[in-house]
């Protein structure tokens, strides 16, 4: 890498003025200056702030949760056996895989109930529901368009109860459910929408 | 909360404290643009800018009260999506350069300077991006975020030389790496 004469990095840094360069130095330095400048103006506008202030308005979860959390959440654990017990391990596992379950259609909970998420997007390449549920994070439910006429839906099994949420379209855009009829302030002048989830013994 | 938007950060972090949870969006409309901006830049993904921006601002919310100096809030910042960059660069593999991580293609519409402008751009970027992550990062804080050396030093627990040395590397590391990309 070349070294720059060191009056260029003066001139930079603000300990020299640039009158004292000669012209072939200054160009560097309106190189440089010119770069920085296409860094600091090209880029399209963006914003997190609505993802922040929905992720303050959740309380931070309490270690005894963040451990259920764990026990609940996938993760991949690799166990480490003898190749003997690895194959009776096989063998049971398809015991219980190939062997028919007649009848054991997925149970709800008391406190859990079906949500219906539907949305009209012509065009849209996904269309993905975020609220507390997803930790608004999109990919977790999806929704779908199969005869591709626009209409977006999805259905989930949620926990009893009132449940913000948004769509996100093709995983950039933000919209709020125009159908919701609820909706509450997401404290910077916008809206999420509401979603009353009630228990299916109900 | 309107009449409080041009107050300075300290006496809005001071109204947080009190109680007033909202007041936090002031500082987060504020200073999202410049942290985006840095974030953008050193990992070369809008959405990964955009992951460690809003991590970092929700993990200062949970931990302002631990802040010894507020007028210092906009530094802290940056230090807190810094190390968020750092870590995300620190697992993803440095070959993968994905398509939104590729040059901005000009849209053949735009007018002639700003196709030549998107163009610059995009020899820019790929000359920012052979720069080491600290490089990038010196050379981002000091010549596009604005910051002074001290700021630096705050930011980066470096002293004031080291980061002198570390500018002055970068600029000569870029400046080699857009002849090599003309």
């Amino acid at each position: 890498m070349s070294k720059l004469d060191p009056r260029i990095h003066e001139v930079l840094d603000g300990d020299l003025p640039p009158e004292r360069l000669p012209p072939e130095l200054r160009a560097v330095v309106l190189r440089l200056e010119r770069a920085a400048g296409l860094l600091r103006a090209g880029l399209a506008p963006a914003s997190v702030a609505g993802r922040v202030l929905a992720a303050l308005h959740r309380p931070e979860p309490s270690r005894g949760r963040r451990v259920l959390q764990w026990l609940t959440e996938r993760h991949v654990i690799t166990i480490a056996m003898r190749p003997v017990w690895s194959l009776a391990l096989a063998a049971v596992l398809a015991a219980v895989v190939l062997v028919p379950d007649h009848g054991s259609a997925p149970l709800l909970g008391a406190q859990e109930g079906i949500a219906r998420f539907v949305g009209h997007f012509p065009g849209a390449r996904s269309v993905d529901v975020v609220g507390p549920f997803t930790d608004w994070h999109t990919g977790v439910v999806p929704l779908r368009d199969d005869d591709n006429d626009g209409v977006w839906s999805a259905v989930v099994v949620l926990p009893a109860g009132t449940h913000e949420y948004m769509f996100v379209v093709d995983g950039e855009r933000w919209v709020v459910d125009p159908l919701a009829g609820r909706y509450v302030s997401d404290g910077f002048g916008r809206q999420n929408a509401l979603l009353i989830v009630r228990p299916v013994g109900r | 909360m309107s009449g409080f938007a041009d107050a300075p950060d300290a006496d809005v972090i001071a109204r947080i404290l009190a109680g007033d949870g909202d007041a936090f969006g002031i500082l987060v409309r504020r200073h999202e643009a410049g942290l985006l901006r840095f974030a953008t830049r050193m990992l070369g993904s809008p959405d990964a800018a955009a992951d460690a921006v809003a991590e970092a601002l929700i993990r200062a919310y949970r931990h302002l009260a631990s802040l010894d100096d507020p007028t210092r809030f906009r530094t802290w910042l940056y230090r807190i999506v810094a190390n968020r960059c750092k870590s995300h660069l620190g697992r993803r593999s440095a070959q993968r350069v994905s398509l939104e991580e590729a040059a901005p293609v000009p849209d053949p519409h735009d007018g002639e300077a700003e196709l030549e402008r998107a163009e610059q751009l995009g020899l820019v970027e790929r000359a920012l991006r052979t720069l080491s992550p600290e490089k990038r990062e010196a050379f981002l804080l000091k010549h596009v975020e604005g910051l002074s050396y001290e700021e630096m030093a705050a930011l980066t627990g470096e002293r004031i030389p080291t980061l002198k040395m570390r500018v002055h590397r970068a600029r000569e590391a870029l400046l080699e790496a857009l002849k090599e990309h003309r």
